[in-house]
């Protein structure tokens, strides 16, 4: 049905991807996985002739025996959604956002005069027919995405492409839109391709799979041998960034620092917080402890509540009721104090890309901090040996080879890298970190959190983890917490709660968790 | 290490250049504006008082553009190319003070309300949005009939009243910036308001107010024209607009003199759009596409 | 944001504009009276009743609130010049301004948001280029350098002065023929100048949408160009420009003032730079108010008719 031979394509003389074989039969399912930059999305949407104009195309494209890339503009558009149709990336943004979503569904069917009508593809999708007089921003993230498969199925093509149908989704939300997708792609019997950053998407999705890496296709086979026993470095250093709870040897931390020390008094106590925004509680009552050098991970979906909880104890917002307790004294809400208390306890940010001023050279960015509470005293060439020092102990050495690199010039890893430096450069006791790999590439994902590890064996630094990915508390933490609206629902220890959950919850949210265990796979 | 480093801040430097050059159009307008600029300060230096002086002038008026004078003369037997060149140095100068005090408002009001929340920024916005909507030139012309007429009221008239666009931007400007996860870092790290605006904010507004100060000044020329022309401007000094003026008054439309209607007029339009072009060159460089 | 919301600040805007007007004209270095009866042969006595009718002798907040509260009653003043209530003068000349900028508002907008729309698909095209930069060359142009410019090339063909001849037949036919011959050379004015301005707008706030992803997935369910465009592109991108569109409105009743005194149309904008040549400031008060005051009534519609036309700002 799609035979794609030697494709390559190029951005004037760069080559986003070379040579790329791939074939697909009808009632197929293939996953394609890379990382960012792989030339993934680049093959998907060069089968549809969807790339810019600046982009030249070589090989062979064959839809149903077709050359997509020598076909006339009439014959295209007839093939185009009729023959194959794409879910996009980020429906949000893929949808009209001043067209009613049942115009948007209706419109490839009367442009290709296929019968059908809206109501059927709603149900099919599990969406009421009220929402088809909704516009796409009434609609939550998951029923965006399912209105993007009912619009992808209106005209009944065989071959389905679907572009990172479920980034930007909750776990539990994105588990459901898979289901609705794999579900339609089986009892329609369609070919699907589906794109991925995330291994475990596509394990649950897709009987075959083949990976890319700058351009290149490495590996290709079925998705249970492709993962269980990965040919090609790269395929194997993105198998392991998928740490499969339960496992021991996917559990980094240490076993001996998760043993309670109840004799100590808590570095962090935080005690009846609660925050309110406006009229809803973001935060309800909550009680939590990071030990001295303990990695506590505070696991939870999107909008429960747990960046706000972070935020509350650095001090950047403030509480509506409660007490946060560092060191044994009450952290002071403002003035002097507050800034010496952030002094002690420092922030890591989700994205490094934004978490940096990309004005701002590494050497800046990291002595930010030092220039904000000035240089202790007896320090000869102060700010620069710190600074130094604190760029190697995040393993960019040698450091003079990166103080002057602006951030864009640098890696995502090395860009969190050097965001972690600027913690360090203050000698922080605490440090607070908001999804910490989550924006990372799956290769440099497993380096971050062995830094991570060893900066605390290292130093004894303590961290408090933002995560909404199990895997990674599996991986890091000693204790885990889970909030669930503005409440933590549970907490003890990582094999307590994540091997021997206790509350419903908890289990919902094991049970959403992508998981490349040896047990899952294709369930058809 | 250093020889490297220093080199790779000179590649950098050196790419903004490279991207303006590519800007043909704003090269041009550069180009012109150089020339302008070199104009206005030698001309006065150049010309004899009694060229200009209408109780001195040999010449007839009305004189069609011709040897002794080619682009002819004014009303008065002025010659109209001394007058062009004379009136460059009062365009230039009112353009650019008074853009130079409406971006320079702006981006305080701009960066106040952006970044402290509260009643005053609430109140500087309500009163940006206020002035945004108002005609500009209508109030301009209105402060410049009350005021006594100079030079001092011209600048002042169009600075005070062409603030709020620069307000606008650089509050908008400022939000985008503060939302960005490395504010939040930098408050994180302890710094504090002086720190956030001096460090991150004002450097990433700059670039942005430099580009549309260079938009201010075209604007503000065309307002300075125009105040002229309502007899508003200052009485005592040459300038393209005020010879607009005394165009209508003494009606070259009617005796068809073109001469004395079309260079100024070209002179303005030609300055002004060499500024519109360089802004949009140092937007593009500013900004770059995505 | 709630349509009260917007009522209330509006309403707040016309007493800011209110408060505006007031202050203007007690900033006046030295005595008002004296500015304005310089160089006519005046009495004391005609100086201390205008004195009287300003209000300078009592004080500033008594002032004010004899001012506001006649402002209320649609009582702006009596022009010195005209020897009559402020209000009436402007109601006289409302007609013919209307008529100019109406017409050319019109003209500007349908004329400017299609070039607009053309140059921006088409982006870098020899029409692109083109129209951008006569658009660009138009912005730099002063519009009364312009009005002057025209009537000097055209000649005897238009009528360049006035609204209307002395001469016509008094039947509708004819009169309407010679208000329409007379604004040719106004409207054209008006119309270059405003219209460049649309244009760049719409061109900008297309370019905007161009990489939108909706627009991919029009593309991919395999529409023509022209229907990507229309159906998706545009809509989208001419809710922004029309906010704009309406924002720039203080800048057609800035072209009205210079086009209006060039080719000398009965309207508000000539009214104004009688009142400033005068001056006569409580007629440049009234218009001041009256001009501001419909700006802010303009915009309040352009954020009414957002609402109904985006789905995703909800007004009411």
């Amino acid at each position: 049905m799609l035979e794609i031979s030697d494709l390559s394509v190029h951005y004037g003389h760069k080559r986003v991807v070379s040579d790329v074989n791939l074939r697909l039969a009808p009632g197929q399912t293939l996953g394609l996985a890379g990382e960012s930059g792989s030339g993934k999305s680049t093959v998907a949407m060069s089968v549809l002739r969807l790339l810019p104009r600046s982009a030249r195309v070589d090989g062979e494209i064959l839809l149903d025996g077709d050359d997509v890339r020598t076909m006339s503009w009439g014959r295209l558009r007839a093939v185009r959604w009729a023959s194959a149709s794409i879910v996009f990336q980020g429906a949000m943004h893929s949808l009209n956002p001043v067209q009613r979503v049942g115009d948007q569904i209706a419109e490839p069917m009367r442009l290709h005069g296929t019968k059908g009508n809206v109501r059927d593809l709603l149900e099919q999708v599990e969406l009421p027919q009220e929402k088809a007089r909704s516009y796409p921003h009434e609609l939550s993230g998951g029923q965006q995405q399912r209105v993007m498969i009912a619009m992808a199925l209106a005209c009944g093509p065989r071959l389905v492409i679907a572009d990172e149908p479920t980034t930007a989704l909750d776990v539990v939300v994105q588990a459901q839109v898979l289901k609705v997708l794999k579900r339609l792609v089986a009892e329609q019997d369609l070919g699907l391709l589906m794109i991925s950053h995330d291994l475990s998407v596509l394990a649950e999705t897709c009987d075959d799979l083949a990976v890319m890496h700058r351009g290149e296709l490495v590996e290709r086979g079925r998705t249970r041998e492709v993962i269980a026993n990965p040919q090609h470095p790269h395929t194997a250093a993105l198998t392991a960034a998928f740490p499969v709870i339960g496992d021991p040897a996917h559990r980094w931390a240490q076993p001996e620092t998760t043993e309670p020390r109840t004799t100590e008094e808590p570095l962090l106590a935080v005690h009846e917080l609660t925050v309110d925004y406006g009229r809803t509680r973001a935060v309800d009552g909550v009680d939590l402890t990071v030990g001295r050098g303990e990695i506590v991970a505070l696991v939870g979906q999107s909008g429960s509540g747990k960046t706000t909880l972070a935020r509350t104890i650095m001090g950047l917002r403030k509480p509506s009721s409660g007490r946060v307790i560092f060191d044994g004294a009450e952290v002071p809400r403002n003035g002097k104090a507050l800034k010496a208390f952030r002094r002690q306890v420092q922030l890591v940010l989700q994205d490094p890309a934004s978490a940096l001023n990309p004005r701002h050279k590494v050497l800046d960015a990291v002595a930010e901090g030092l220039r904000v509470h000035g240089i202790p005293d007896g320090i000869p060439d102060g700010e620069e040996s710190l600074v130094t020092a604190a760029v190697e102990r995040a393993e960019l050495r040698p450091a003079s080879l990166y103080l002057e690199s602006l951030p864009h010039e640098l890696s995502g890893g090395q860009q969190q890298r050097v965001v972690i430096a600027g913690a360090l450069v203050l000698q922080p006791r605490l440090l607070v970190a908001d999804e910490p790999v989550a924006s990372l590439d799956a290769s440099v994902r497993g380096e971050i959190v062995a830094l991570l590890l060893r900066l605390r064996r290292e130093l004894g630094l303590a961290s408090l983890i933002i995560t909404h990915d199990l895997g990674l508390a599996w991986q890091i933490a000693d204790r885990v917490a889970v909030m669930h609206q503005g409440k933590i629902v549970e907490q003890g220890s990582v094999e307590q709660v994540l091997l021997n959950p206790s509350h419903d919850y908890t289990r919902a949210l094991l049970r959403a968790a992508p998981n490349l265990g040896p047990d899952l796979g294709p369930q058809v | 290490m250093s020889r490297f480093n220093a080199a790779r801040g000179l590649s950098r430097a050196s790419g903004g250049i490279s991207t303006f050059l590519s800007h043909r159009a704003g090269v041009a307008g550069a180009a012109i504006l150089v020339v302008a600029a070199l104009v206005a300060v030698i001309a006065p230096l150049l010309i004899p008082a009694d060229a200009l002086d209408v109780t001195r002038v040999t010449a007839a008026p009305w004189q069609a553009p011709g040897v002794e004078y080619w682009l002819g003369t004014d009303h008065t037997g002025r010659s109209v190319a001394l007058l062009v060149v004379q009136g460059a140095g009062t365009s230039l100068f009112v353009g650019l003070t008074a853009a130079l005090l409406a971006v320079g408002i702006g981006t305080l009001v701009g960066i106040v309300s952006g970044h402290f929340g509260g009643l005053v920024a609430g109140a500087l916005l309500r009163v940006t949005d206020f002035f945004l909507v108002l005609p500009a030139l209508v109030l301009a012309i209105a402060l410049s009939t009350v005021l006594p007429r100079g030079l001092g009221t011209i600048v002042l008239a169009i600075g005070l009243t062409s603030w709020p666009s620069t307000a606008r931007m650089v509050r908008a400007q400022t939000l985008t910036i503060e939302a960005r996860p490395f504010v939040e870092r930098a408050r994180a790290l302890g710094g504090g308001h002086g720190h956030v605006i001096g460090r991150h904010v004002l450097p990433s507004v700059v670039p942005l107010v430099l580009v549309n100060a260079t938009l201010a000044v075209a604007t503000a020329i065309v307002a300075e024209s125009t105040l002229a022309f309502l007899g508003l401007g200052d009485p005592t000094r040459i300038s393209w607009g005020a010879m607009l003026h005394q165009a209508q008054l003494h009606g070259a439309v009617p005796q068809r003199a073109w001469w004395f209607l079309l260079p100024p007029g070209v002179a303005i339009v030609v300055v002004v759009l060499a500024f519109t072009l360089v802004g949009r060159a140092l937007e593009a460089v500013v900004t770059p596409k995505r | 944001m709630r349509l009260a919301g917007r009522l209330g600040g509006a309403a707040l805007s016309l007493v800011m504009v209110a408060v505006l007007g007031f202050f203007l004209f007690r900033v006046v270095p030295g005595d008002p009276v004296v500015s304005m009866t310089r160089g006519r042969p005046t009495t004391a006595a005609m100086q201390a009743e205008l004195r009287a009718q300003f209000g300078l002798d009592r004080p500033l907040l008594s002032q004010f609130w004899g001012y506001f509260t006649s402002l209320l009653q649609g009582d702006l003043g009596t022009s010195f010049t005209f020897r009559r209530p402020v209000a009436d003068v402007i109601l006289e000349r409302l007609g013919p301004t209307l008529l100019l900028v109406g017409t050319s508002t019109l003209i500007a907008v349908g004329l400017g948001l299609w070039l607009g729309v053309r140059a921006a698909w088409r982006r870098d095209s020899a029409f692109d280029k083109a129209t951008t930069g006569v658009a660009l060359t138009l912005w730099a142009v002063p519009t009364f350098w312009l009005g002057m410019l025209l009537m000097m090339v055209t000649g005897d063909l238009f009528p360049s002065r006035g609204m209307r001849d002395t001469d016509t037949a008094p039947d509708f036919v004819s009169q309407a023929l010679d208000v329409g011959h007379h604004l040719v050379l106004p409207s054209i004015t008006l119309v270059a100048v405003v219209c460049a301005e649309y244009m760049l707008v719409m061109r900008s706030s297309l370019l905007e949408e161009m990489h939108a992803p909706y627009l991919t997935t029009a593309r991919a369910k395999g529409l023509r160009d022209d229907l990507v465009r229309r159906r998706h592109a545009v809509p989208n991108a001419v809710l922004p420009a029309i906010t704009l569109v309406f924002l720039r409105f203080g800048l057609v009743v800035a072209g009205a003032i210079t086009t209006e005194t060039v080719f000398s149309w009965p309207g508000l904008g000539l009214l104004f730079y009688d009142a400033l040549t005068g001056p006569d400031y409580f007629l440049l008060q009234g218009l001041l108010v009256c001009t501001a005051g419909a700006v802010v009534v303009m915009n309040l519609l352009a954020e009414l008719l957002y609402g109904v036309l985006d789905p995703r700002v909800k007004v009411v």
